[in-house]
């Protein structure tokens, strides 16, 4: 599954570049993630991924690994985590961008999530438009922090 | 196999209520099992405790009252689709009984259960949006009503809160010169898009007009916007409408591609069944 | 599962006095245990089948109270104070029912795997609808698939088994 967001935020890109690695604060955004650790300043993060679709409860540990990393303007990301309960896996690859437009940063987002196991017999569409979901609540919420701080 | 579990065996809709506010996620209401027992087979939940519901009396009636039709949320399909009062005043959910599953599912499962598993691709909510039902929920200090449009919020997620028991679902009896239709289709064992019709039709002009679409998004919708080309107009300029109603009410379901086709296919065919439910109920 | 192993601690049983074929049981299980799992490795009777687990099939179709219901996905305990019925109780005293003995006069199984579920099935319709329609038989039988036979031959198994039924009663 491929989603892709922007979003504009009125903060210079300085700011919201210092945001994303403020792991605490970033990870915060994150609808469902909770228990942010840094394994590896920069590279490698831990994370605990709850999501719920009605009476549907998953819960990833998440690793998530630095791959790539061009100063104010590109990350390349990709978390993975497993849920022995359920029987399912998830993997996301994220692309994260940063480009300024007059006196705004735009934030774009290019994710490819797979998730496999018990929880794809949910259909395909149902965590499409979960996993959509949560990017939006993210991206609104990144903005909101960045905004509500200036 | 599936996993241990301790049966709650309660006589009452408190009894029930108390049950599940003291043990929250780790109880589940179990009626017919038809839904849940699959969830759970599979894997995708799992519960320390399952209240047994049926042991509640008065929960399996159907009774018309005043005006209104009452149907107990313990009643099976079987019963509602065998029901000869129901076959009367309500002959279009007797016809989407009759076509749930198959006979074993409808001899166990019931339509309380179906309603509040809200699994997308399910019936009998569609319809009863059109019909104008209103769903009760229960809890051990309050009773209220809840209008269909209103009671199923995404895919499995009902409006009940966590300690409410859906005891009833209440339908206002149709008038003389009501009429409703659910048409619906699929391939796969659950229906792929469901379309419901309810309207009154007096000296060639329509009104009353519900229409409400299920299975292809992740709950059903009314449909407001379309059904304002059929109100108030007579039957030609209706008929006239359908395409553009059709093109509102597909776009109203929030189609989402998946195995049982794709976003464009089922607003597709939402726009095919609406037409024939129509052309079903006015000629 | 030997009753030592699963006697846990707080485990709960739920005892199950119920008809089975026409001779009483008194069994007690616990809340998870599946009926098709209790007939088939309990009480050994293996004519039911499971097959897609998931209630589409119709192979594990058993009666109770003379209704068809998936052993995969009922409970045990709830055929509590029920009668059961299953393939090995249709015959009595050795003599076939109507429906096994037209399924065989007319070619309605091949390998037979669905069959007992469909024979159950075709009962409760029957016994429900004595002259049904092919439209009527086709809609109650929906639910029990067979992956052999095209149908055909269990339609009209089922139409010869009605007939002579309707004849003797």
């Amino acid at each position: 599954m491929q989603f892709q967001k922007e979003v504009e935020i009125s903060a210079p890109r300085e700011k919201v570049w210092q945001f994303i690695w403020d792991v605490d604060r970033f990870i915060s955004c994150v609808p469902g993630c909770k228990d942010a650790k840094t394994i590896e300043e920069g590279k490698r993060y831990t994370a605990t991924m709850v999501e719920k679709v009605g009476p549907f409860k998953v819960e990833f540990p998440t690793m998530i690994e630095v791959i790539e990393r061009e100063e104010l303007s590109r990350i390349k990301a990709q978390a993975s985590g497993a849920d022995n309960k359920i029987g399912s896996r998830m993997k996301v690859d994220l692309d994260v961008s940063l480009r300024t437009q007059d006196d705004k940063t735009i934030l774009g987002f290019v994710a490819g999530v797979d998730i496999l196991g018990k929880l794809a017999a949910l259909g395909h569409g149902i965590i499409k438009r979960k996993a959509d979901q949560v990017l939006d609540e993210f991206a609104q919420a990144v903005k909101q922090k960045l905004e509500g701080d200036s | 196999m599936l996993r241990r579990f301790r049966l709650e065996e309660p006589d009452s809709v408190t009894q029930v209520s108390e049950l599940l506010g003291r043990f929250g996620d780790n109880a589940k209401i179990y009626a017919g099992g038809t839904e849940l027992l699959l969830a759970m087979k599979e894997g995708l939940v799992r519960y320390e405790r399952l209240i047994n519901v049926k042991g509640v009396k008065g929960l399996s009636d159907v009774v018309v009252d005043n005006g209104t039709v009452r149907i107990g949320a313990l009643c099976t399909h079987r019963q509602v689709e065998t029901s000869s009062m129901l076959q009367q005043k309500l002959p279009a959910l007797v016809k989407l009984e009759q076509n749930v599953a198959n006979v074993r599912v409808r001899q166990a499962g019931t339509i309380g259960g179906n309603l509040c598993f809200a699994e997308p691709h399910a019936d009998p909510g569609t319809l009863l949006m059109a019909l104008g039902a209103k769903m009760v929920a229960e809890k051990s200090s309050a009773k209220r009503e809840i209008a269909a449009e209103e009671f199923f919020v995404d895919a499995f997620e009902t409006s009940l809160e966590a300690d409410e028991v859906l005891t009833e679902i209440r339908i206002p009896t149709p008038g003389a010169n009501s009429r409703s239709a659910y048409l619906k289709f699929g391939y796969l064992e659950r229906p792929s898009v469901g379309v419901a019709l309810a309207l009154t039709v007096n000296a060639g002009t329509i009104s009353d007009t519900k229409i409400a679409v299920g299975c292809a998004g992740p709950a059903p919708r009314r449909v407001a916007e379309a059904e304002a080309l059929f109100d108030g107009k007579g039957t030609q300029e209706a008929m006239r409408n359908l395409p553009a109603a059709g093109v509102i009410a597909g776009r109203a379901a929030e189609a989402i591609s998946d195995l049982h086709g794709s976003q464009e296919y089922k607003e597709h065919i939402v726009g095919v069944l609406l037409k024939r439910a129509f052309q079903s109920l006015v000629s | 599962m030997s009753k030592a192993m699963s006697r846990q601690r707080d485990a709960q049983f739920i005892p199950v006095s119920f008809t089975l074929n026409g001779r009483s049981q008194e069994i007690e299980v616990e809340p998870h245990e599946l009926l098709l799992d209790v007939v088939r490795d309990r009480l050994g009777l293996t004519g039911v089948k499971r097959s897609c687990d998931v209630e589409v099939c119709g192979a594990c179709t058993l009666l109770v109270d003379g209704r068809p219901v998936s052993a995969c996905t009922t409970l045990a305990f709830e055929v509590r104070g029920r009668s059961v019925l299953t393939i090995e109780g249709l015959a009595e005293n050795g003599k076939l029912h109507p429906l096994q003995q037209a399924f065989i006069e007319h070619g309605g199984f091949q390998c037979g795997f669905c069959t007992p579920g469909m024979i159950l099935a075709a009962k409760a319709l029957l016994d429900e609808i004595p002259n049904p329609t092919e439209e009527q038989l086709k809609h109650f039988m929906h639910g029990n698939l067979c992956r052999c036979t095209g149908y055909k031959k269990i339609i009209e198994s089922i139409m010869a088994a009605a007939k002579r039924m309707r004849s003797k009663a």
